[in-house]
Formats: C-alpha cells, structure tokens, sequence
C-alpha cells in the first residue's frame, strides 16, 4: 500500500485521534471538520480506493464476505486517518477471486484482482482527463502570465501546447470546452489584428444569442421576473406610471409586467414605456415593431400603453429630454447587463461615463431603479487577475448550462444551449481581447455597485421576500439541484452551487430634499422622426443637431454607425 | 327498479336512476372540484365529458382554488390571453408538479404559482403575437428531479 511516513497505520485503536509523528501537510480542512485526516494531496487516491473499497465489498455479494471479518482479527487501524484506514480494509477483504496471499504489499496486484481490465482501462482514462483538466487550467494561467508580462513567444508556445492537450481532453463539457473557449481567446489576442473583437457582429445577431440565452438559462428570466416585482411594488397607488428600459432587446420582460398591472386590485395604471436600443442598420424600425407588440398585448387585456423607441449606440449618449419623462407621473429605470458597459478601467483618470449617466438617472427622480448586474470581478487592470476571475466565473455558468442540457427533452432546447455558449464567448472574447474602450464587459461585483450608487446620491430599496420567493419558486422549474438563490442586504443573487452569478438590486431618486438639477427637458425639441406617428424612433443624428446641455465633461456623439468621436470639453 | 325520487312514474322508469349525465352544468360542478390530471382523464370518457372539460370555467376553479379576490377582473385578462385551460395545460400544470406533493395544497404555494404561471404564460402569448416561433416555455418540458426538492 502506499507509504504514508507520517501516517499512523501502525498504532492500535485509541479513543482519541493519535497525532502523526511528524507536521502533517495540508490536511484537508472540510474533512477534518468531518473528523478525518487525510492530506489534501492524497484526496485522489483516496476517493479511488474507497471506491474499490465498496466495489470489493459489494461485488464480493456471493462470496459471503464477512463483514465483522475485518474487524474481528485485525489490527484496529484509526479510521479518522482514512487514506491508511481503507488501505488497510482492501487488504483485508478477500478478494473475489483467489488469488495470491491476502496482505500482499505491491497495490498493482490489488488492481488486477479488484478491477477487471476494462474497468481499469476506464479509471485510467478518469484519472487521465483529470491530470489534463488540471494541466489545462495550469497552462492557461501561465499564458495569461506570460501575456502579461510581454513575453509573447512563450504565450505562443505554450498556447500550442494548450491546443495539442485540447486534442486529447474530451472537449464537449466541462474544463475542455471552457479552456476551449479560452485558448480561443488567448489567441484572437495574440495574434489578431487590433480590436477584432470590435467586428462581433451586428446588433441583430446580439439579439438572437440573447434570445437563446434567455431561453437555455434561468439568469435572464431571474433578473426579469425580479425586476419586475420591484417596479409593480413601487408602482402601487400610482395611476400614470413611465417605464425606461435601457435594453429593449425583443421586450421580453414587459408582457409579464403590463399582465401584472392588469391584475392589480383597483384597476391597471396608463402604462408608458420608453425602450433603448441599438439603431437598425437595415432601415427597419425594431425597436417600433417590438413596440407594437407590446401594445398590442396591452390593449388586449385593456392597459392604457404608450411606447416610445429611443435609438442610441451607447447608454451615453442618451439625454433625459429624449425620454420625455412627463410631471406627475413614476418613473421606474430599468438596467439589466447594462450599467457595467458605462464604466472605465480602474485607474484611468477622469470620471467614467457611469457617473454622468447616474446623476442624470437621479435627476429624473424614479421612483425605482432597478440594476441587475453580472457578479463578478472583471474590471481588473491587471491582465492576468481578470482571466484568473473570468476563468472561473465562466466555468460555473457553463457548468450550470451543462447541467440544464443534460435534463432537457428537445433539439430545440439543445440547439438553444448551444447557442448560449456562443452568447457567452462574445463576453470572453471581449473580457480576454479587448483593452481600453474597446472592452465593453466590465462585470463588478455587486458591493462595488452598492458603493457606486450610495455615492450617486441613490437610496437603496429592499427587494423584499415576494421577489424572493418568486425566484425560489421559478428556480423548481429548473433542474433545482445546482441553482441557488440568496438575500444579500436586500439584494438577491442567484448563483450555481454558492457560487453568486448575477446579483439584482434595487434604488429610488425620489425624495431627497435638496434640488435636484434642473431635467433638461426643457429645450425645445422637434423629433424628426422615421414615421409619421406620434410613437417614433429617434436617431441619433437628430441630436447631433440639437444644442447640447454642457452638463457633461465626457460627452460623446456618435452617428447611427458604430464609430465613436468624442467631443471633449464645451 | 325503485327509484329514489316519489314524482318519477315507475312505469316510464326504463330502470335508470337519476344520471350524472342530466345536467351539464352539474357536471361542471362537479368536475371542478377535480385536480388536473383527473380532469385529463375526465375528458376522455365521453363526448359530453370531453365537452365540459373543454369549459373554461371548470378550469378557472382548479387555478384559482384557494386565491382569493378579483376573479371577474381577472377572468377577462386571462381568457385574453388565452384561456384558463391553456394556462393550466402550458404553465400551471408544470409548475403545480415542481412543487413537492405535501405543499401542493397549501395556499401560499397555490398563489404563488397562478401568479408565476401567469406571467409566464403572458411571455407566451406576447411571442405568439409576433408569429415567431414559441420557445420561451419549452424549459417547462424538461425533466427536473424531484428527489432535489426538499
């Protein structure tokens, strides 16, 4: 069996736990709360033998095994020094076939007996894909080291090395199909032209991974469905309520929301509700068709509805007058993934464009904002600290998504997971390739937000145990086993295994004493618009004809293509 | 036979009591009072069964079992939407069978669940709206192990 020089095969059984003669390394902390000792290195072992251990034990069924053999004339070993323990208990099974002598030392023989040669060719290649999992995690951070530290050649070769393990490492779920994705990554970095990231697709196609997103993984649904019950709360007792929505998408959240206020004792309020979204290269009017649904869907269960589409590139570029928020009425902001696009690297100088976009959020006094955030740390200047953190993070959402696919029924389904991964390797991509203002995903953790909104002059609002038990109960609709839903301080996040992933929370504007600045939607304003209806889009090219607040020290214009000018200073 | 009821003239009498089937709206009444799956099954005896299985009105009583209050306002926004049976059939249904048995019942649970089916069910008929094709319920289709549930 194997040596264990500190360990304590050889002493007979005890009341208490014998120390081991020498300073144990590393034992495992979980198991010693358990009351075992075993050295996290031997972890592996152990768990295989204890494995064998009850194969031995089961398999050996018509072979009336005495199970007080063991302890019957043996020497007692101490069972809470459980590598040496089960051990000692192969050694003293009888093996189900005969064979040489019971205590024989060498453990391949053991192997021999106890496995048959297709089970052990099986826990070969287990313990195979595992040493390579472990190598794959361990090249990739050392690339990311290199990266960081200039040294491009070793990058290079050591993602060769990464891509010939790939080859070998079953790619189709867990650590291979993430270090997949990363290496990818690493190597879009290394070795293509600047900014590639930036050619990512079009908005159109964002919208198609995000609808499969939505529908592989209860994260988007959660931050919907949570939101939701924060504005219907907030909403109570008003009857002309304003939502703006930073991210129309294809509307997805609102049918739940207009459904609500339908239901709401006392009768639904007049509904409005402003979408923010890309510009539609084609010359067709997305947000306006989105629009339309929604209206219909709310004349049909008889809620007064207005939409509004504002067409921007970035939240940035939004001005308050574009919202038309009218006097009297609640207004309740809605951010879902959003706000971190607005936020720069951390020490760059200057104020970040988050800071302008906030304190206009502030001056339009909502009754409630609602932000839901990814929960992590992805903002890092340092390069090798992001991918650390975007390397587990990622590995838990994929992990949860590999869960659900194993549950579900359909191809539609299947297909749906699959193109939620390629939703989320545009985040990779972008988190891994990008630097400067090209990188859009700058995920922060949710008391990083806290902070960012007390400072903002925001009040926080709590969430509240019906949002959290309409998330616990959505949850059961999932494969329940990995989810997990947890109040932080008010706030909610739902994660995998403990693991937070997206955190959702919850501020009102509306009644702080001192004068708010004045909302400049006081400028007289002419849309020109794309129909001749009163709903309309507007571009952004109309503002740029617009005398402009100088409010703003980051002010930036943009046409309605993606390229960005900034205009410093007024 | 005798019958139980004195006005009946035993000479008509073809041997038949007083049937379950004399009254639709009886029926209904009765069948209210049934869980979901045996009103599945309730459909299929008969043409008359199947056709007042098909009243959304029966439905309506096993969703809002145990909810209280705004139940004529609320009639017009779900038959809006769809239907109490479609709701029960594409949301309430699987929802109800998440729950572990023992809190099936409790009223909490049952509110909770017609207003999550609901808003679920109002995704569903915002995409029909749009002619694209239906998925935002197909999670509901997958299997969920149960032995998870507390």
């Amino acid at each position: 069996m194997g040596p264990y020089p500190c360990g304590s095969a050889a002493t007979g059984w005890e009341g208490g736990r014998s120390e081991a003669p020498c300073a144990a390394p590393e034992i495992d902390g979980l198991l010693a709360g358990a009351g075992y000792r075993v050295r996290s290195s031997d972890l592996c072992h152990v768990a295989q033998r204890l494995e064998r251990l009850e194969s031995a034990m089961v398999g050996s069924s018509g072979n009336h095994v005495d199970f007080a053999h063991p302890a019957s004339d043996a020497v007692h070993y101490n069972p809470s020094d459980l590598a040496a323990w089960v051990d000692s208990m192969l050694s003293e099974l009888a093996p189900a076939d005969p064979g040489p002598a019971r205590h024989a030392p060498a453990p391949d023989a053991w192997e021999d007996q106890i496995y048959s040669q297709p089970q052990r060719a099986v826990a070969a290649r287990m313990e195979e894909e595992e040493d390579s999992g472990i190598r794959l995690v361990h090249l990739l951070m050392s690339s990311a080291d290199a990266i960081q530290r200039g040294d491009v050649a070793l990058a290079g070769s050591l993602i060769d090395e990464m891509r010939l393990l790939l080859t070998r490492v079953n790619t189709g779920f867990g650590i291979g199909k993430v270090a997949g994705y990363f290496v990818d990554a690493l190597t879009r970095r290394l070795f293509s032209a600047s900014s590639a990231a930036a050619a990512s697709g079009s908005p159109a196609e964002y919208e198609i991974l995000y609808h499969h997103f939505y529908e592989a993984s209860p994260y988007l649904k959660f931050a919907h469905f949570t939101a939701n019950q924060a504005i219907l709360e907030a909403f109570e007792g008003h009857d002309r309520v304003h939502v703006i929505d930073f991210s129309l998408m294809h509307g997805l959240q609102w049918p739940a929301l207009i459904q609500a206020l339908a239901l709401r004792p006392g009768g639904p309020p007049a509904l409005r509700l402003t979408g923010i979204g890309p510009p539609s290269p084609d010359g067709r009017d997305s947000l306006r068709e989105i629009g339309l649904r929604l209206a219909e869907l709310a004349r049909s269960v008889r809620v007064r509805f207005a939409f509004r589409g504002v067409a921007a590139n970035r939240l940035d570029d939004v001005r308050p007058w574009m919202l038309q928020v009218a006097p009297g009425e609640a207004v309740a902001v809605n951010s879902v993934m959003q706000l971190h696009r607005l936020l720069s690297d951390p020490d760059s100088p200057g104020p970040a464009p988050i800071d302008s976009v906030l304190a206009w959020i502030r001056g339009l006094r909502p009754k409630i904002i609602t932000v839901v955030e990814q929960e992590a740390d992805h903002n890092k200047p340092g390069f090798l600290d992001r991918f650390t953190e975007a390397l587990f993070y990622y590995s838990t959402v994929f992990d949860s998504l590999e869960a659900g696919r194993a549950s579900c029924s359909g191809a539609q389904q299947q297909q749906s997971t699959a193109v939620a991964e390629v939703y989320l390797q545009r985040e990779i991509r972008d988190i891994v390739c990008c630097e400067g203002p090209d990188r859009a995903e700058r995920h922060e953790p949710l008391m990083r937000w806290r902070a960012r909104m007390i400072r903002a002059g925001l009040r926080p609002v709590h969430l509240g145990s019906n949002a959290f038990k309409q998330a616990r109960m959505l949850l059961t609709l999932f494969s329940g086993e990995g989810y997990c839903v947890e109040e932080v301080d008010g706030c909610l996040t739902l994660g995998w295994h403990s693991r937070p992933l997206i955190a959702a929370s919850a501020w009102r504007a509306d009644d702080f004493d001192e004068d708010a600045r004045p909302i400049p939607d006081n400028f007289i304003f002419n849309s020109i618009s794309n129909t001749n209806e009163s709903n309309s889009s507007i571009n952004n090219n109309a503002a740029m004809l617009r005398r402009r607040n100088s409010n703003n020290n980051n002010s930036r214009s943009s046409d309605s293509s993606s390229q960005q000018e900034s205009i410093h200073g007024m | 036979m005798e019958t139980q009821f004195d006005d009946v003239p035993l000479e008509h009498d073809k041997g038949k009591g007083f049937s379950i089937n004399d009254n639709a709206d009886l029926l209904a009444e009765i069948l209210s009072r049934l869980d979901g799956r045996s009103l599945g099954v309730a459909a299929c005896v008969c043409r008359l069964w199947s056709g007042v299985c098909r009243r959304d009105t029966v439905w309506e009583a096993l969703c809002t079992r145990h909810v209280s209050g705004g139940a004529a306002a609320a009639r017009a926004v779900v038959a809006a939407l769809g239907g109490y049976r479609r709701l029960y059939r594409l949301c309430m249904g699987p929802v109800l069978e998440r729950l572990p048995p023992a809190r099936r019942d409790e009223a909490a649970h049952l509110s909770l669940s017609l207003s999550l089916s609901l808003s679920l069910f109002s995704i569903d008929c915002y995409e029909r709206l749009g002619g694209r094709q239906r998925s935002s319920l197909l999670f509901l289709r997958n299997t969920v192990d149960m032995n998870m549930m507390e």
